[in-house]
């Protein structure tokens, strides 16, 4: 007999974490998607139990701070362009400098280095599936989606959405729309 | 930037295009394993076998005998196991309508055939790195388009 | 017309109502003036009958007078007889005159003081009668009486006198008052007599005037019943009537024509003409004629009829209820011969199938040269390409050079493929117009030539245009193709400035939109600072394959430009080239609004 599973990965993960921590008497708290903070002291025989234990799972700790980093840049581009309530008012460069305690060319070479792309162009994806998301979603008109993405007109929106996805903004709705008279 | 073998199919009628294809990944130097197809039915073939392992990235022909690009992809976007797969459109023409009508019915991606060797490179190694932000990220397949 | 003759029939009326009421005054007139006139007559007569009978009685008193001396005198008899008869005259006298004057109290108090002095009179003869016959002549009592007998005829004569004054002075007063309204009647009646005469000839000349208009109409009528019988003649056209109610037809002269008869040459009537009508038409005619019966109105009914030489001609039939004064229903009709359009529009539906037949093989192999041409021809260029990056190094020097000069003939060879596959594109006749954002298209074409203005550092203003009625990809295609042109053919010293203008206009303005007579153009213009081009090319250059520079000096297919034409006839629009060397270009393109 075969059977197909399919499975959330993190939710997966979620109950690994808390099922092996309690096993070692260990307090944590998930933060992010891959990132936990431990909340007890741990002497070193811990550690080792701990990295062992995760490592049965597939799970690595991962003690390059690099990468660690590079993970936190990102958090930090999503929360920038999730951004609701225009609390950022700041260029995104003076932004994760400043949230991420490190000068912006250091942060930058960093990531071009280990994700083969730019932080601007990571910032430009992370925009344009944002935009990709209320075109999809909202009823929002291009216009105010190039205001509220912070774009200086719908012209840059359009031409940045083109050069990243291949295709117009308007394009991409029709398509959608499209795709969703089919399935219905 | 990936550990393990990414899986890629192309179903392609023409010999020199798999050729460019398989040539392309080889000098990419992205650890990946491409497998080709001559035509439409032997792709849906090995793809409806229970035990075949799912490419991440699959590439089809629009014109090809026996069973067109367009009809694999209807079936594909119809078969429950197989429609999560990334589709990747390979084709010579690039007419609007074309590109449309296989976005709508469910492409993510649209390739026209370059010219030019580099330019295919470039190309398949953009859709490489775009599928794996999208898996890697979790950003929301179903906005996956590009058009190269 | 209508209003006028309304209003000259009620001043007809009018007329005749007053005309009628001036003849009854007229009449009423005459009558009372005669009547006053015999009243004015009866007036003399009787003023001369009283004044006759007062001399009368005058008379009759001297007679009796005359008698009774003459008596006296001679003393014989008779004079006596006369003396009694003038006493019994004077009695009848007397009557009468009472008689006469009896409605005039005046005259009758007269009478009566004139009765009593007579009375006196006639007394004081008899005393001196009586005295005379006793013998006692000169007796003081017959002197007195004698001389009071005279002295009483005296006042008799007087109180006669006065009565005929009287009735003198009566009767002069009544013709005072009778002439003067006798004076008056004959202006009266002149002038009423004037007005009738007016009214008459004011009635007699509108009745003219209606008259002649009538007569103008008639021949007006006339006029329009010929020159309708020659358009019949010229239009192919026949008419005809039916009196439904009583199954009457009438057939106009061009309808015998049409049929291949002469005008009226044989009864008008349906069973006549059925006989011509095509043997395969007859039972659809049939049916729509009975229909036509019933209710009363005939539809546009097409058939053939076949004239004795065995031509066959197509006509068609139109009819109409048309109720008349009478209330009878008659169908009023038009048939046509269509025969010739019917041959024409055979004709050209012939020809244009044949046309549209020859268009699509041909856009058929255009399409298929150029689309399957790319395959191989990118073929050959990935394989040049690879050549190139991993064999180069081995070639010798002359290969190097074969190596760069294929690989420049495959690439011009790409450029015109690819212009012709988007040419034959642009020549389908599938596509459908649709409401469409310009800007976004204009925007869209930018995108498709971003790099030639990132690396020429082009600037392109364009005005807000308004949606349009569109093909979108041909429209982008116009822009990518103009906005591209003036890229390419752009000053190298100063960097390309583009505007697209929006502006609309009338076709009646725009000396650029003559043969077209669609009313309001959307126009916009696409200007550069470019090269631009001599005017006298402004034509050639929309051909196919036409180009004014050589390949050395601009890449280029000569299709662009033919692709913009091509697009703007699609939307039956124009596209126009303003040319100035050296300064620039203008392209118009205008789109039906």
């Amino acid at each position: 007999m075969k059977l197909f599973l399919k499975f959330d990965v993190k939710q997966l993960c979620d109950n690994i974490l808390s099922n092996q921590f309690s096993n070692l008497n260990i307090n944590f708290r998930i933060l992010a998607y891959g990132e936990i903070e431990i909340l007890d002291k741990l002497s070193k025989t811990q550690w080792i139990d701990v990295k062992n234990t995760l490592e049965d799972y597939g799970i690595t700790v991962v003690e390059d701070q690099k990468s660690i980093l590079i993970q936190k840049i990102k958090d930090a581009i999503i929360e920038m362009v999730n951004d609701e309530e225009e609390t950022i008012t700041v260029k995104s460069s003076v932004y994760l400098a400043e949230k991420l305690n490190h000068s912006y060319g250091y942060l930058s070479n960093l990531f071009s280095e280990i994700t083969y792309t730019s932080i601007e162009n990571y910032i430009i994806l992370q925009k344009i599936e944002h935009a990709k998301h209320l075109i999809t979603t909202s009823s929002m008109t291009l216009t105010e989606i190039a205001f509220k993405l912070n774009y200086s007109s719908v012209a840059h929106l359009s031409t940045q959405f083109k050069n990243t996805t291949g295709i117009t903004p308007s394009a991409f709705q029709r398509i959608i729309v499209k795709r969703r008279e089919i399935t219905l | 930037m990936q550990n393990n073998l990414i899986n890629i199919v192309l179903a392609d009628d023409d010999e020199d295009d798999r050729l460019f294809f398989t040539e392309a990944f080889e000098e990419l130097k992205i650890k990946s394993n491409v497998s080709t197809y001559n035509n439409g039915v032997l792709l849906m073939e090995y793809l409806n076998k229970t035990d075949s392992i799912l490419p991440e990235l699959l590439f089809l022909d629009l014109n090809m005998p026996k069973k067109s690009g367009i009809e694999c992809l209807v079936d594909i976007k119809k078969n429950a196991r197989l429609k999560d797969m990334v589709i990747a459109i390979y084709s010579t023409s690039a007419s609007e309508e074309d590109i449309e009508k296989t976005f709508v019915l469910g492409a993510n991606i649209y390739i026209k055939k370059p010219n030019d060797f580099k330019k295919l490179k470039k190309a398949l190694s953009e859709v490489v790195t775009t599928n794996w932000q999208y898996q890697t990220d979790s950003l929301n397949k179903d906005n996956f388009l590009l058009r190269l | 017309m209508g209003i006028t003759s309304t209003y000259n029939n009620h001043f007809l009326k009018i007329a005749f109502g007053l005309g009628l009421f001036v003849i009854l005054c007229i009449g009423g007139f005459s009558y009372k003036h005669t009547q006053d006139l015999k009243d004015s007559m009866e007036m003399v007569k009787h003023t001369y009958e009283v004044n006759l009978e007062l001399k009368n009685l005058l008379a009759n008193l001297k007679n009796t007078e005359t008698s009774e001396h003459g008596f006296i005198i001679i003393n014989d008899s008779s004079f006596i007889d006369s003396y009694n008869s003038g006493r019994i005259k004077i009695a009848e006298n007397l009557k009468r005159i009472n008689v006469l004057t009896k409605d005039n109290p005046e005259q009758q108090r007269n009478l009566d003081s004139l009765n009593k002095a007579i009375g006196k009179r006639l007394f004081y003869l008899s005393e001196t009668l009586q005295s005379y016959k006793l013998g006692q002549i000169r007796s003081p009592k017959f002197i007195s009486s004698f001389k009071l007998g005279n002295l009483k005829m005296n006042s008799i004569r007087e109180q006669v006198q006065t009565m005929i004054t009287y009735e003198d002075k009566i009767l002069e007063i009544r013709q005072v008052q009778n002439k003067k309204a006798l004076e008056r009647t004959p202006i009266i009646l002149y002038s009423i007599l004037i007005l009738t005469l007016l009214l008459l000839l004011v009635a007699y000349a509108i009745i003219n005037r209606d008259l002649k208009v009538l007569k103008e109409n008639n021949e007006q009528l006339n006029i329009f019943k010929e020159s309708a019988n020659l358009s019949e003649i010229v239009s192919k056209h026949g008419s005809w009537t039916c009196n439904i109610d009583q199954d009457v037809y009438e057939f106009s002269d061009n309808f015998y024509r049409i049929l291949g008869e002469e005008p009226q040459s044989f009864e008008s009537n349906i069973e006549n003409f059925m006989k011509f009508v095509h043997k395969d038409d007859v039972q659809k005619l049939t049916t729509q004629v009975e229909n036509m019966l019933i209710e009363k109105n005939l539809p546009f009914i097409y058939y053939r009829v076949v004239r004795k030489n065995g031509e066959i001609r197509h006509l068609k039939a139109f009819g109409e209820l048309y109720v008349n004064n009478e209330g009878e229903n008659n169908l009023i009709g038009t048939t046509a011969d269509i025969t010739d359009e019917v041959n024409n529009f055979r004709l050209i539906e012939e020809r244009n199938e044949e046309l549209e037949r020859n268009n699509k093989e041909l856009s058929a192999f255009n399409y298929v040269a150029s689309h399957d041409l790319q395959e191989p021809l990118r073929k050959i260029q990935t394989f040049i390409s690879r050549l190139d990056e991993k064999e180069y190094e081995k070639l010798s020097d002359s290969g190097k050079l074969y190596m760069s000069r294929i690989k420049k003939a495959a690439s011009r060879m790409r450029l015109l493929i690819d212009d012709l596959l988007q040419f034959s594109r642009t020549n389908k006749s599938d596509n459908i117009t649709e409401l469409t954002d310009i800007n976004e298209l204009i925007e869209a074409a930018k995108q498709e030539n971003i790099e030639a203005i990132i690396s020429k550092k082009a600037i392109i203003y364009n005005d807000e245009m308004p949606n349009m009625m569109v093909i979108p990809f041909q429209i982008k295609q116009l822009f990518i193709n103009l906005i591209g042109n003036a890229l390419k053919y752009s000053k190298d010293d100063i960097p390309p400035v583009i505007n697209i203008t929006y502006a609309k206009v009338h076709s009646l303005e725009d000396k650029n939109l003559p043969n077209l007579t669609h009313g309001y153009y959307h126009q916009i213009c696409v200007i550069d600072n470019g090269i631009g081009f001599e005017q006298e090319f402004a034509e050639k250059i929309f051909t196919l394959f036409s180009r004014l520079h050589s390949r050395d000096e601009y890449s280029g297919t000569g299709i662009g430009l033919s692709i913009c034409k091509k697009i703007m006839e699609n939307h039956k629009g124009n596209i126009t080239a303003e040319g100035k060397l050296n300064e620039g270009s203008i392209f118009k393109i205008y789109i039906p609004s």
